[in-house]
């Protein structure tokens, strides 16, 4: 009698991990976080420039990636992320 | 394809991995010439390394380096203890002199090479590429002038790299358990030798996370518990001035263009590796699973981008260079994979089942339904539209099956693209090693290489304000203090500053600790440590001032006048510049106070 191969282990728990979906949903969330801080702290006053600092502008173009790979992310579905 | 062409094609590729490995090994020469020229130095090379080597004499003694700045010999340890503990064991060795420590971190730059090695070959098939990927970490221009430092910074590499190796196989079906908590004490360890670690912790936990979520609390909160307990009993017994001096002391201000001009740098030096590193990273995102190593790429930057930090340097971005390292390799490896489409049996009913099952298992409502809640997906109330989706999007469009698409496109080109990629991938290595030269420019056997690359007169140390000696040496960075070798000059400077402390009537004030320890003196200040907290407003320097000006201490050394300007101001008043020394290219001034040089000029 032939023996029966094992079965191909599944190294991930799919019913705790993340998909590419979550994923998305936490980055988006993470960075609409980072980017009210970086307006608020123009609201408590810190910050060694008046208005919208140089620093305040690299972060919010940082914002826009993570919100862009965000959405993509998203589109993904149900992938394993 | 013709079948010449293609043996031809193979015989230039490994022509060209031959001359890779050479180029790499030839960095790893200079890198070990480095480090051994160092041994011998009894001086500080970087301005920090006594320090280092004084904390370590400290806990060998049973005191604590964490104590009140403001009070006799005003000095305190601004890092966590790891680093100097491992120290210990190598002073009966070396004797409380500074190789003791510059061996502990060339040894742990070693091991970091070696990991990488490993790591790489487990995932990709040959030797070339894990070779090179390792050897390129010591190649790094960052990685060479740090590596054999009596410095914590890549003690604690190395503890994050053997964290990230470990995680990795947290999952693993047999040894899941034994890899996670190796990590997790990896992980502790890398935190309680610097503490800028916190990135490589977030970038391990974040993957563990993706893949299990539960395990990512237990582990988090355990870990958080077991550092919260040292960081308290730390604290509790040393009356608190470990939260001055490890926390306090750290917060300092930020310059964001000197980040920008470190991150710019970093990238010069690296753009190969860094960008496979990147593409990469965006292929697992998504297309593929995010990979630990990735993540920790990613994560690694954040290291970077604190080096605008003040006292901050380019060896903050050494973490995403063994990062890169690692996931540079690894995609080239992807990419000789699908080049010859070597993917067995049980990789692709792998790759068939990471995708079905996982929507599968989701759509089934189970894991949705404790997930709802959490993140709110509009899925988890139609789990079975999920899963018609899962299958219809079989038949749509996707950039995963147009990779699958352009992989099978490369499959009909395959004899050409393999023997290809064996030219392709040695070139690009080779192209990175060129863009990190750095070497020593004179000798019977640089001197020649030199003038060959066209370096031989490009010397990184030159004689102006700043600096007084010009070193043959030349590195791709530019303008760096680290990296030339000594030479004699050096020597017999070092033995006149030191003649100065050695005849002095009273304790040495100096910015550097191994005169002191050199001459069997206390080390008296910790001169950053005393400047940060000064600004920060926690220094009282009554008592520092009023010793001065009482010119209790027999000779003052500076080389940066790095403390805070009411010392400065008292020792101005108090001592006298009699001597610049020139040693390591840097001028010490030698300050003796001025009731010696009035006794001098009395009849």
């Amino acid at each position: 009698m032939r023996p029966v191969a094992p079965p191909i282990p599944l190294c991930y728990n799919a019913a705790r991990m993340i998909t590419k979906r979550q994923l998305g949903i936490i980055v988006i969330l993470l960075t609409l976080i980072g980017m009210a801080g970086i307006v608020g702290v123009d609201v408590v006053g810190a910050g060694e420039w008046g208005g919208f600092g140089p620093l305040q502008q690299i972060g919010a173009g940082v914002g826009v990636a993570g919100i862009l790979a965000g959405v993509i992310l998203i589109l993904r579905g149900n992938r394993p992320a | 394809m013709n079948s010449n062409l293609s043996r031809i094609l193979k015989g230039i590729g490994a022509f060209l991995a031959a001359v890779a490995i050479l180029a790499y090994l030839g960095y790893l020469f200079v890198f070990v010439l480095y480090a051994v020229d160092l041994f011998q130095w009894p001086f500080d090379y970087d301005q920090g390394e006594g320090f280092e080597l004084y904390d370590a004499i400290l806990y060998s003694r049973g005191e604590w380096p964490y104590k009140d700045n403001a009070v006799y010999p005003f000095y305190a340890s601004n890092y966590p203890p790891l680093f100097h503990l491992l120290i210990i064991p190598l002073l009966p060795v070396f004797g409380p002199y500074v190789v003791a420590g510059r061996v502990v971190s060339f040894v742990a730059t070693l091991v970091i090479g070696g990991t990488i090695f490993f790591v790489v070959r487990r995932k990709v098939k040959g030797w070339f590429i894990p070779l090179v990927s390792g050897l390129a970490f010591f190649a790094s221009s960052h990685v060479y002038q740090t590596g054999p430092l009596c410095r914590m910074h890549m003690t604690m590499v190395m503890f994050e790299t053997l964290a990230v190796a470990f995680i990795a196989g947290f999952d693993h079906p047999k040894h899941g358990t034994r890899n996670l908590i190796l990590g997790l004490v990896m992980l502790f360890c890398a935190g309680y030798t610097k503490q800028m670690a916190v990135f490589t912790v977030i970038a391990a936990l974040s993957y563990i996370f993706l893949r299990d979520v539960k395990k990512a609390i237990v582990s988090g909160v355990a870990l958080t518990v077991v550092v919260g307990a040292v960081f308290w009993l730390l604290n509790a017994a040393t009356d608190g001035q470990w939260w001055v001096n490890t926390i306090q002391a750290n917060v300092n201000e930020f310059k964001y263009l000197q980040t920008i001009f470190f991150l710019n740098q970093w990238f010069r030096l690296h753009p190969l590796l860094i960008l496979l590193a990147a593409v990469y990273l965006v292929y697992e995102l998504f297309w593929d699973r995010l990979s630990v190593y990735s993540l920790w790429f990613f994560f690694a930057m954040g290291t970077g981008l604190l080096s605008g930090k003040w006292g901050a340097g380019f060896n903050y971005f050494t973490t995403a260079i063994a990062a890169a390292c690692i996931t540079s390799g690894l995609a080239l490896g992807r990419l000789q994979k699908a080049a010859s489409r070597r993917r067995t049996l049980d990789e692709q009913a792998q790759s068939f089942l990471d995708t079905t099952v996982a929507s599968a298992s989701l759509a089934s409502g189970a894991a949705l339904g404790r997930l709802k809640g959490l993140l709110g997906r509009r899925a988890a109330a139609q789990p079975l539209r999920d899963a018609a989706s899962s299958a219809a999007s079989a038949t749509r469009f996707s950039p995963k099956r147009a990779w699958h698409l352009s992989q099978s496109r490369l499959h009909k080109l395959q004899p050409w693209t393999a023997p290809l990629l064996a030219i392709i991938i040695p070139l690009l290595y080779l192209l990175q090693a060129s863009l990190m030269l750095h070497m020593p420019t004179s000798g019977p056997v640089f001197g020649p290489l030199a003038r060959a690359f066209g370096v031989a007169d490009k010397l990184v140390l030159v004689e102006g304000e700043a600096h007084c000696r010009t070193y043959q040496y030349h590195d791709s960075m530019g303008y760096t203090q680290l990296g030339h070798l000594l030479v004699e000059e050096d020597y017999a400077a070092g033995g006149e500053i030191l003649a100065y402390v050695l005849t002095s009537d009273g304790p040495v004030f100096s910015e550097e600790a191994m005169f002191s320890l050199l001459a069997g003196e206390p080390v008296v200040t910790n001169p950053t440590q005393l400047r940060n907290l000064y600004l920060n407003g926690s220094l009282d320097t009554t008592d520092i001032v009023g010793r001065i000006n009482r010119q209790e201490f027999g000779v003052v050394i500076f080389r940066a006048r790095f403390y805070p300007d009411p010392v400065l101001v008292a020792i101005g008043q108090n001592y006298t510049t009699v001597e610049t020394v020139c040693m390591n290219s840097f001028k010490y001034d030698i300050l003796l106070p001025n009731r010696l040089l009035v006794d001098s000029q009395a009849p």
